[in-house]
């Protein structure tokens, strides 16, 4: 049970904190800029296009003065995993493979086939890293709840039930980041309950099996003790007069200056990506 | 009516979540196994907000989980294989297929015995999560094919077992519960 503790101040993601421009940009435009540039990561299927990602985030991270080191740090983890993923390609055939070996070992064959799909993999993988690690170093952890709701907000033109839903789950994915620390302690509590009436774990006796059966004296509790948690929060919401309609927030983000610009050159970006993807594609 | 079942299944899709993100952020997620890849529960709490409170809840656990292994294979990679899910067609979209996958089972089992519903729903929904993210795996060339059959024999078949048990324990609790205390906390809601 050693290191439980440690994780019940855990955050996600690292926010770098600025006062830049990108930093004062509005959630929803950081998210427009997330999807577009993941889009193009993933979609495209040239060097230069899984590139674009990874070449955006370190402009904007530079503007917003997020040191490139930290952006990139996970490079380092990044290159025994090429290495790993090599190695497993190279032993398992790929049916259907007919581009040129470049070196062999008996039944073993390292193809150029095999080398692109690897290295693709390895730039796809770092770029998109990359543009997660700026997202979440430039947006904190309320704003990128509230911006989900704001990313949503032109489907709230479509009706009130499409405005509640946006609320709701803005809503939902509010009350997951605030209850973690409390079902950690209470994933803390359990288990310690449970060692103290002779349970094991984690302290790396018995095998799998009895790992596994440990438990479910462990998980049941804890999600049963949630759930009780979460219908007293909803009557507690509900004795309120809380319904989800006409709610106003505490938070509000100003739209910066050319802020509309700066939407809009989300979908450019992705589109000239995928320019660029199809020209290097077909040079 | 209507109001007061939608605050409660806001409340606990975000609380399934929680459990979800906790499991995921502490070593209580994984269980060591034979195969060296460990065994995960993460997936369950989508199996059991689907169960519980329908489709809908469970796809938003599923997605409240999937987006936070992006984020963590973004900041703070641990495996090599960690890294792989900063794609969201690998970490995000079979998350969200496992609360369907688990609220369609329970719905097609659910005029038998409510157990049978429970632990099929679990088995589905685990299976949809490991069949969809090693296909995925598979599909983006980070493992090879037979790599991620092996996975699947060593480690899929045995957390779909495991999350059944779980699924089954927690709603047989849960509904327990609400049937003892004679439905007191929200009488409308079944």
């Amino acid at each position: 049970m050693r290191g439980i503790e440690f994780f019940r101040n855990v955050s996600i993601g690292q926010y770098w904190p600025g006062t830049s421009y990108v930093h004062r940009l509005t959630p929803a435009t950081k998210y427009l800029w997330l999807l577009a540039l993941m889009v193009s990561g993933i979609a495209s299927s040239s060097y230069a296009g899984a590139l674009v990602p990874l070449a955006v985030a370190i402009a904007v991270g530079a503007s917003a003065r997020v040191p490139p080191g930290f952006l990139l740090r996970g490079i380092k983890p990044l290159v025994p995993l090429l290495a790993f993923t090599a190695v497993l390609q190279a032993v398992f055939p790929w049916p259907g493979d007919s581009s040129a070996p470049l070196f062999s070992l008996g039944p073993l064959a390292f193809t150029a086939g095999k080398a692109r799909a690897v290295l693709m993999m390895f730039v796809r993988t770092l770029s998109l890293m990359t543009l997660v690690g700026l997202f979440t170093s430039v947006t904190s952890e309320g704003e990128s709840v509230h911006g989900i709701e704001d990313l949503l907000a032109p489907i709230e033109r479509l009706g009130r039930s499409a405005a509640r839903s946006a609320h709701r789950l803005a809503l939902a994915v509010g009350i997951a980041l605030r209850f973690v620390p409390i079902i950690v302690g209470e994933l803390e509590s359990i288990a310690k309950a449970q060692a103290s009436r002779g349970a094991d774990f984690g302290s790396g006796r018995g095998g799998p099996i009895a790992k596994a059966r440990a438990y479910l004296p462990l998980f049941v509790p804890v999600t049963v003790r949630a759930l009780e948690r979460a219908e007293l929060l909803a009557e507690a919401m509900e004795a309120r007069g809380y319904t989800g309609e006409g709610r106003t927030r505490l938070a509000s983000y100003p739209k910066q200056r050319g802020e509309g610009l700066a939407r809009w050159a989300a979908p450019a970006a992705c589109a000239a990506s995928f320019l660029l993807d199809y020209v290097s594609r077909n040079r | 009516m209507e109001a007061k079942s939608n605050v409660r299944k806001i409340v606990v899709t975000g609380v399934l979540g929680a459990l979800s993100i906790a499991l995921f952020l502490t070593p209580i997620g994984y269980i060591p196994w034979l195969a060296g890849a460990s065994l995960t529960v993460m997936h369950v709490p989508a199996i059991i907000g689907a169960v519980l409170e329908g489709p809908v809840v469970g796809i938003v656990v599923g997605g409240i989980f999937g987006v936070t292994a992006l984020i963590k294979a973004a900041t703070a990679p641990q495996g090599p294989i960690d890294v792989f899910f900063v794609n969201p067609l690998i970490s995000v979209l079979p998350r969200l297929l496992v609360g369907l996958a688990a609220w369609a089972v329970y719905r097609a089992f659910r005029g038998m015995l409510p157990a049978v519903a429970a632990v099929a729903a679990g088995i589905a929904g685990s299976l949809t999560n490991s069949v969809f993210v090693l296909g995925a795996l598979v599909a983006f060339a980070a493992i090879p094919t037979a790599v991620a059959a092996a996975v699947f024999v060593a480690n899929g078949l045995i957390e779909a077992a495991l999350a059944a048990v779980l699924t089954f324990g927690v709603v047989a609790a849960w509904k327990g519960i609400e049937s003892r205390t004679g439905k007191a906390k929200l009488a409308e809601e079944k």
